[in-house]
Order: C-alpha cells, then sequence, then structure tokens
C-alpha cells in the first residue's frame, strides 16, 4: 500500500515526461484521485495504535545500509492523507489556466507528489533523505519554468538555499550511521538507539535544524520564501505551501527531536526563541503588504511558525496541535492562493487597492473567500481554532511569556486577514472590479470542497485527532529528554 | 587479448564498436565468474586481479559510448579517421596496463602508452592554432610529469631494491620508510601522478588542453584517461605505501581540500561549457583523491571505482549534447544551450540529468557515488568531509547555469540543432547507464 502510493504517481509522471500522450490532464486527475482513493483505503484498513501499518523492507543498496523501507503510523498517515488530499485539489485548480507544455508541468507535478509520499512514509534515514531532495528537483523546475518574472534569480536562491541546508543533515545523518553498531543501519530505530554525548548531539541536531529550519521556513532563514511564493505559479505555491514546509515539520517531529533528544535542553530555547519571533515579525510584515499573494506569503511564515513552536516545546498539546494544524494549514492555504489566483486572472492584478466591491457581483464567490478566510483567521466551528488552541495551550505549557507572545498570531491574523477580505470584497466596485463574473463549475467545485473540509474539521476536530493520538503518546514517551 | 584488434583497425568505426564490445564481453564475463581473470602475464609484471577487471569494464564501457559518439564528431575526418580510432585504443590499451600493473616498470610503460598517442590526439586539428597549442603544452607537461615519476621510481627502487609492488610494500613495512631516499621517491611519485590526474596545484595546463583539444579528445581525457590515473594512483599507494601513511597522507589531503576549493570556485565564473568542464573534471579529482587518502581501508576501492564510473558516463552525456549544440555553430558557450528544451527536448533532458548528477543531487548515480566516497573517508578525515560538502553546494552553482539556460531562458539561440541517430544511441545508453546506476549502485560498489 505505501509502496503504491510512491510508485503510482512515479509511473505516470514518467509516462508524462517521456511519452507526452494526450488527455493530459484527465490523465494527471485521474491519478491523482486514484492516490487519494489508495490514501483513504490504507487509512481505513490501518490500526491506529501507534504502531506502523503497511510496512514494507527491502535491501536498496545493501553494502552503504541503505533499505527501501516504508510504513506509516498515525503521523505519517495524517501526512499522506493531506498530500493526496491535496494533490487532485491542486492538479484540478492548475487546470484554469493555459499552461506551455502541459505534459511538463503535470509530469513534474506527479513526480512531486511521488517523492512527498516518499517523504512521510520512509522509516530508513537515508531513503528519507532521498526523497527529501528528490521533492527538491520538480518543484524547481516548475517554479523557474512557469514562474512569473524574477523567476530564474528567485528560484537559484531558493534552490541553492534548500539543498545546502539539506546537505548539513546529510552530514548530521551520515555521523548517526557510522555510530550505530556494525553492520551500520540507516533505520529509526537504529538512528534513535544510538548514545550521543552531550557536545555531538548538539551538532546533530544543528544539522537536522538548519535543513528543516529553511524548508519550513522559520526566521531568520525565510527570506527566500515570499520571494518565491509570489514568483511561483499558482500550482506550485500550493505545493510549496500547502505540503512541502510540512516535510520540513515532520521532518523535526520524527527525525530531530527523536535522533538527537540530548540537545534538547541546550538548543530548543534558541529555537523556540527564533520561533516565535517569526511569528510576531511575519505577522507585523503581512498587515503592510498591498499585494495580496505576498500577504498569504508571510501570514504562512506566521503560522508555521506557531507549528514550529509547538512540536519544539514536545509536549502531547503542542504536537498534537501541529499535527492538526498541518492539515488544516495544508487545506486553507491552498484555498486562499486559488483564490489569489482566481482574482488575478480575472483582474489582472493582485494589488488590494485595486480591487474593491467584488462581494457585490460575485455573491458565491463571496460566501466561500469568507469562509475559507475565517478558517485561516481560527475562528471557533471552522477548521484553524482547535489547532491553533492547542498549540498556543502547548506552547504556554513550555513557557507561558512564550505563549502568551505567541497569542498575538490570532489578533494580527484577523487583522491582516479581515483587512485583506474588507479591502478586496466590501466598499464599492471600481472599473476592474464591476465586470468580476461569479465562479465557472470548476472553482466552485475546488473552492467548495476545500470550504466543506473547513466546516467539517472545525466541527469535528476529532477526525483527525484520532488518527495521529497514540502515535503522537509513543514517540514522545520514546524520547528521553 | 587486444594485440588481435591492433591488427585490424580499418576505416570502421564499426569494427572498433565492435572489438571493444567483444573485450567488454570477456571481462564482464571473467568478472562475474569470479576466477582470476587471466591471471598474471608478462613474468608477473601484470596481474588481472578483480580490481583491474573491474575497471577494466567501466573503462570499457565508456570508451564504447566515447567511440558511438566519435562517429558524428570525426565525420570531417577523411584519410586520418582509422589512425584517430587506433590512437584511442593504443591509448586504452595504455589504461589497461595501469590497471593490472604489479611492477613499477609496467606502470610506467603503462603511463606512456596512453600518453603518447593522447599527444598526438590532443594536435589532431592540425590548422588550429588552439589544439595545437594544446597539444604542446600537453606533451611538455606530461613529459615533465614522467620525468618527475620516473626519477621517483628510481629512488623507491634504489631504497627497497625491488620494481615488484608487492616486494615493495612489503620492504616499506619492515622499516626501511625511515630512509629519505624513500620518501622523497614517494614524495616523487605523488607529485608525478598529481599531474597526471591535474589535481591543484599542478593542474594549469589542463583548463587549455581540454580547451583546445577536439571534443571528442577532451571527453576521452576527462573520463577513461582519469579513470586509468586514478586506478594507477590508487593501486600503486594501496599496495606500496600504507604503512607509511602518516608520512603522505597529509600533503595528500591538503592538495585534495585545494584542488576541489580552486577548481571549483574558478569554475563559477566561466563562460564557456567546455572551460567549465575542464574546471569540473579538475574539481572531480579532488573528491577522487580523498579516496586515495584512505588507500587500503575498506569500501575505498569501491567507492574509487563507484565514483569514477558514474562520473565518466555522466560527463560523456554531457559532452554528447554539447558536441551537437557546439560544433555546428561554433559556439560553445552557455548562450548556446537557450532554449535547447524546445528544439530538442530529449538532449535537454539528457544534459539535465547528466549536470544534476555530476552535482550530486539524489537520487541520482553522482550522489552514490560521492556518497561512498563520504563515509569510506568519514572517519579518518571529517573535516575533508566537510569541505567536500561544501565544495559540492558551490558546485550546483554552476551546473545549473546550463539548466538554466536550457530550460528557463526566454530568448532562444538562433541555431538549429540537429540530432543524428547515432547520438541518439550512445544518449539513450547514457541514460540507461544512469538510471541504473541511480537504481543499483551498490552492484558496482561491489565489485571490487
Amino acid at each position: 500500500m505505501s509502496f503504491l502510493l510512491i510508485i503510482v504517481p512515479l509511473i505516470a509522471s514518467a509516462i508524462l515526461l517521456l511519452a507526452r500522450p494526450a488527455g493530459v490532464r484527465q490523465l494527471a486527475l485521474a491519478v491523482g484521485v486514484a492516490n487519494l482513493a489508495i490514501a483513504l483505503f490504507a487509512a481505513y484498513s490501518s490500526v491506529y495504535d501507534g504502531s506502523f501499518n503497511h510496512e514494507m523492507s527491502r535491501d536498496w543498496v545493501a553494502q552503504a545500509g541503505i533499505k527501501f523501507s516504508v510504513g506509516m503510523d498515525g503521523i505519517s498517515l495524517l501526512m499522506v492523507l493531506l498530500t493526496n488530499l491535496l494533490a487532485p485539489i491542486i492538479i484540478l485548480s492548475s487546470q484554469s489556466r493555459e499552461l506551455d507544455n502541459e505534459p511538463r508541468y503535470y509530469g513534474l507535478v506527479l513526480l512531486m507528489i511521488s517523492a512527498l509520499n516518499g517523504v512521510f512514509l520512509a522509516t530508513d534515514g537515508m531513503l528519507f533523505y532521498i526523497f527529501y531532495e528528490l521533492a527538491l528537483i520538480p518543484i524547481y523546475f516548475i517554479c523557474a519554468i512557469w514562474g512569473g518574472e524574477n523567476r530564474i534569480r528567485v528560484t537559484l536562491k531558493f534552490f541553492i538555499y534548500t539543498f545546502v541546508g539539506s546537505l548539513f543533515m546529510l552530514v548530521s545523518l551520515l555521523f548517526l550511521y557510522l555510530k550505530t553498531p556494525e553492520t551500520h543501519s540507516f533505520a529509526w530505530s537504529a538512528l534513535a538507539n544510538v548514545e550521543l554525548t552531550q557536545s555531538e548531539s548538539i551538532w546533530v541536531m544543528l544539522g537536522f535544524f538548519f535543513a528543516f529550519a529553511v524548508k519550513m521556513p522559520i526566521f531568520p532563514f525565510h527570506t527566500w520564501q515570499p520571494d518565491t511564493y509570489v514568483t511561483a505559479p499558482t500550482g506550485g505555491t500550493m505545493l510549496l505551501s500547502g505540503i512541502m514546509l510540512k516535510m520540513g515539520v515532520y521532518g523535526a517531529i520524527r527525525w530531530m527531536l527523536p535522533l538527537a533528544p540530548e540537545a534538547w535542553h541546550t538548543l530548543v530555547p534558541y529555537f523556540m526563541a527564533l520561533a516565535v519571533i517569526g511569528i510576531v515579525y511575519a505577522s507585523i510584515i503581512a498587515v503592510k503588504q498591498t499585494d495580496l499573494k505576498r500577504l498569504i506569503a508571510y501570514s504562512s511564515i506566521a503560522h508555521v511558525g506557531l507549528i514550529a513552536a509547538g512540536v519544539l516545546a514536545w509536549n502531547k498539546m503542542g504536537v498534537q496541535g501541529s499535527m492538526i494544524q498541518m492539515l488544516n494549514h495544508g487545506i486553507n492555504v491552498v484555498g486562499l492562493f486559488f483564490i489569489v489566483d482566481l482574482i488575478e486572472r480575472r483582474l489582472d492584478t493582485r494589488t488590494l487597492s485595486q480591487m474593491g466591491g467584488i462581494a457585490k457581483v460575485a455573491p458565491r464567490f463571496a460566501v466561500l473567500f469568507m469562509i475559507i478566510m475565517l478558517g485561516a483567521v481560527a475562528v471557533p466551528l471552522t477548521n484553524g481554532f482547535p489547532g491553533e488552541f492547542m498549540l498556543l495551550n502547548g506552547v504556554w505549557q513550555y513557557n507561558n511569556w512564550l505563549g502568551a507572545i505567541a497569542g498575538l498570531t490570532i489578533i494580527f491574523g484577523a487583522v491582516y486577514m479581515l483587512r485583506a477580505y474588507g479591502m478586496a470584497m466590501f466598499g464599492p466596485t471600481n472599473e476592474h472590479t464591476a465586470g468580476f463574473a461569479d465562479l465557472d463549475t470548476r472553482e466552485t467545485a475546488v473552492l467548495g470542497i476545500i470550504a466543506a473540509l473547513v466546516i467539517l474539521l472545525g466541527f469535528f476536530p476529532n477526525i483527525a485527532l484520532h488518527i495521529t493520538d497514540a502515535s503522537v503518546n509513543k514517540i514522545i514517551s520514546a524520547v528521553q529528554l | 587479448m587486444f594485440a588481435g584488434l591492433f591488427g585490424k583497425r580499418d576505416i570502421l568505426q564499426g569494427l572498433t564498436l565492435l572489438g571493444i564490445g567483444a573485450a567488454l564481453g570477456v571481462s564482464i564475463m571473467s568478472l562475474t565468474s569470479g576466477n582470476a581473470g587471466w591471471g598474471t602475464a608478462y613474468i608477473s609484471m601484470i596481474q588481472f586481479d578483480q580490481y583491474a577487471q573491474a575497471f577494466t569494464v567501466i573503462t570499457l564501457i565508456s570508451v564504447l559510448l566515447l567511440i558511438g559518439m566519435s562517429g558524428w564528431s570525426f565525420r570531417s575526418l577523411q584519410s586520418s579517421l582509422g589512425d584517430h580510432y587506433a590512437l584511442i585504443l593504443f591509448s586504452l590499451c595504455g589504461a589497461l596496463c595501469m590497471f593490472s600493473f604489479t611492477n613499477l616498470v609496467m606502470l610506467f610503460i603503462g603511463i606512456e602508452i596512453l600518453s603518447i598517442p593522447l599527444y598526438v590526439l590532443a594536435g589532431s586539428r592540425r590548422d588550429d592554432l588552439s589544439s595545437n597549442e594544446a597539444a604542446l603544452k600537453y606533451f611538455l607537461m606530461g613529459s615533465f610529469a614522467t620525468g618527475i615519476l620516473l626519477f621517483g621510481m628510481t629512488l623507491v627502487y634504489g631504497s627497497t631494491g625491488s620494481f615488484n609492488t608487492a616486494a615493495i610494500g612489503e620492504a616499506v613495512s619492515r622499516g626501511v620508510a625511515s630512509s629519505g631516499m624513500l620518501k622523497a621517491g614517494v614524495l616523487l611519485l605523488m607529485i608525478g601522478l598529481c599531474f597526471k590526474v591535474s589535481a591543484v596545484p599542478f593542474h594549469f595546463w589542463a583548463p587549455d588542453v581540454y580547451q583546445g583539444s577536439p571534443n571528442t579528445v577532451t571527453a576521452f581525457m576527462a573520463t577513461a584517461v582519469k579513470t586509468a590515473g586514478f586506478a594507477a594512483f590508487y593501486r600503486l599507494f594501496s599496495t606500496c605505501f600504507t604503512s607509511i601513511n602518516e608520512f603522505w597522507s597529509v600533503g595528500l589531503a591538503a592538495i585534495a581540500a585545494l584542488t576541489m576549493i580552486v577548481a571549483n570556485f574558478t569554475a563559477i565564473f566561466q563562460n564557456d561549457f567546455k572551460r567549465m568542464m575542464a574546471y569540473s573534471s579538475i574539481s572531480h579529482a579532488g573528491y577522487l583523491l580523498m579516496a586515495v587518502l584512505v588507500a587500503g581501508q575498506p569500501g575505498s576501492a569501491g567507492a574509487i571505482l563507484l565514483y569514477a564510473f558514474t562520473y565518466s558516463v555522466a560527463t560523456i552525456c554531457a559532452f554528447s549534447a554539447y558536441i551537437i549544440v557546439a560544433e555546428p555553430s561554433g559556439d560553445g558557450s552557455f548562450s548556446a544551450f537557450n532554449g535547447l528544451s524546445k528544439k530538442q527536448p530529449l538532449v535537454a533532458l539528457v544534459m539535465a540529468l547528466s549536470m544534476l548528477s555530476l552535482a550530486g543531487i539524489p537520487p541520482l548515480a553522482g550522489f552514490f557515488g560521492k556518497y561512498f566516497l563520504f563515509t569510506a573517508v568519514m572517519k579518518q578525515y571529517p573535516w575533508l568531509v566537510v569541505i567536500a560538502v561544501i565544495n559540492s553546494a558551490v558546485s550546483i552553482y554552476y551546473y545549473l547555469k546550463v539548466i538554466i539556460a536550457m530550460y528557463f531562458s526566454k530568448e532562444e539561440s538562433t541555431s538549429e540543432v540537429a540530432l543524428p541517430s547515432i547520438i541518439r544511441w550512445v544518449m539513450v545508453a547514457g541514460v540507461i547507464l544512469i538510471a541504473l546506476l541511480t537504481i543499483l549502485p551498490g552492484n558496482v560498489f561491489g565489485l571490487i
């Protein structure tokens, strides 16, 4: 089952890239939906007691101790569900635009999906690293081929930044690998069992932290992010913000903290401070933005800062909160970027001051935008609320002051989102927005699904919490701080 | 074994391909059957052990691809076509001696058989000034290096009393090590070989020679010749001088670090593809030197084999793409690649894969080459691994330049690019090899 999730999109992407068949859009969408079906079936047939389901393990490079071993516990499963839920949505929403060379575009998207599934499923350290890097290649091409102005410079920065970050992780992994008993192994349990001295574990954790902090991104490693998000085509932005940044958070939960727990007391206060600074800093910048896409990019830094803080606090509340908030943030941010794209297609601008009054001419759009926006603001009974509540609770347990400062994110979030919504949707119409067409079928479908998820998960957060509960308990108790 | 080939070198590329293919078949058969191959020959001056056979196989595969590529590149040659193939085969024969020597004399002869045809090949475009310059430079530097090498051998012979590598190794470990004559000999051998593999600071000849030589010859020098140099370097030092490695390893580690740093940072500033590849080839020599440092340690021989193979395949693929882009238009700068992905998607794909593999981006073959190399060196020289990692990050920048030009550049170069069918086959074979090395790198690593 796990293997299917990786291999099906991989084969499909090879077909699209090499054979360039007709009916590209339908094929890509069909593969996305098929993968979602596989993921749902895997979820249905899993046992939620913290153990790994659907495991598979084969030797890959036996001489180097690298095994192709995959499997899913609750934590992996939730991330896999998120990936494969968003995949068809992203593919569908990309189809609102005509792109040149569509086989190549959808082939790369599917390659990306395959690599992302691999990242979340790998239980072998080197396999994780390989998928982690493999995911970078398609997204780099997507952003650099179909991106907007300055794309070459911006994406080069993105590529080198993230690649260098993960090289440090490679060094950490190799170091741990050579510490495992003879015949060495990259298996998670073997790596986690390595006893490190205090100073060794600090270096190992720093190596992981650079990789994940760049990917998430955490302040001050975020400088590549706003430009890349703004320059990338919408599908690329969705992949980056909806799924790819979760690789970093997931990596911290699964690999960084369990593999070098000895350094938690020494390093985590600093990491935590960075995360909280990032929340406030990005929120303040978001308030000042005039470009809607850039505003959402900065809001994403703020949100992910809170998620990272919850993980770093490493208590039940914080980690559980980060898990469901990753799911919710993925859903919401993909919705928001789709809305940006939709407005940009109609108005040819993303500048808030040139919008206004859209609610009058496009009521259906206004309602769906409102629901998704409220989800991002974390209003009770939308999906954002339980996640943020648990995260803040977790950070509060770690340190009251940090919890209080992180809580500002809710206020700031409400300020910049409501401001953006108000400027775009209310007020008098102008000559641009007077002819704003309401949603067509495809757009209604995409936003409708997302809005439905926002409400569903707002009322029943237990659907997601139940999946991860036992696994989070297990991984927290397995790590001796 | 190969003498039969030289007898009937005709003007046919096909015959050469066939000959190398046959040789390859025999090598693979004896390698997989696990016996000692043809054993020893020439009064025990050559021993075709597992090590020699494995290197023979990978070099033959590289040369097979090269000969395939040359069919198009050499098409303008008329009367001298046969000479070209003959010279390449002679050179290859020298490489085989360098894989299998058990005697310093044989090593010397091997290096000479390898080098002398190359001097001629480098200057084979007689009416081209840069080609002549390349030949002259290569010849002068090469003979200078040979002199140093020979002097080193003499000193080693003087202090140990034997040319036989096993006997030297034994004598050295018994403690003749202290003698200054031996140390001077080892040092001179090291410098001579560093000249041959173009390690910094003995690399100054390489960029000009690489750029001036005809493209196929450059590809041959950057792959098969480099592999041969390293195989000999490793074989010599692992059998003879491991017991005194604290004496030479510091210097060699410094050379390796310098080679990587200088070559990578120079490559960033190149605008010409071929010159960039020359510096890239020097930087890869730096990575490979790391494996020589830990000569004799488990895993180091396999690492050097896999690395040389992945590097050779990717380089040949890159050159075959370069040839069809640059030769018709005469423009070898990066801008010649602009918009290639629209004109020739296959060529662009091959080039992109080779560049990413050379940069060592997982999961491509080059990554595993680096991976095995780094793990072999990690225990003894962690600082060198850190330098190597930083350097591979730097190298991405110039490898990506080509990809950016091919895929992302909006303006297109005006020249037409045609894809001859023979080059297409070379490319397909190269891509299949890269894919195989990606999926099964351990099988190559485990050959030795």
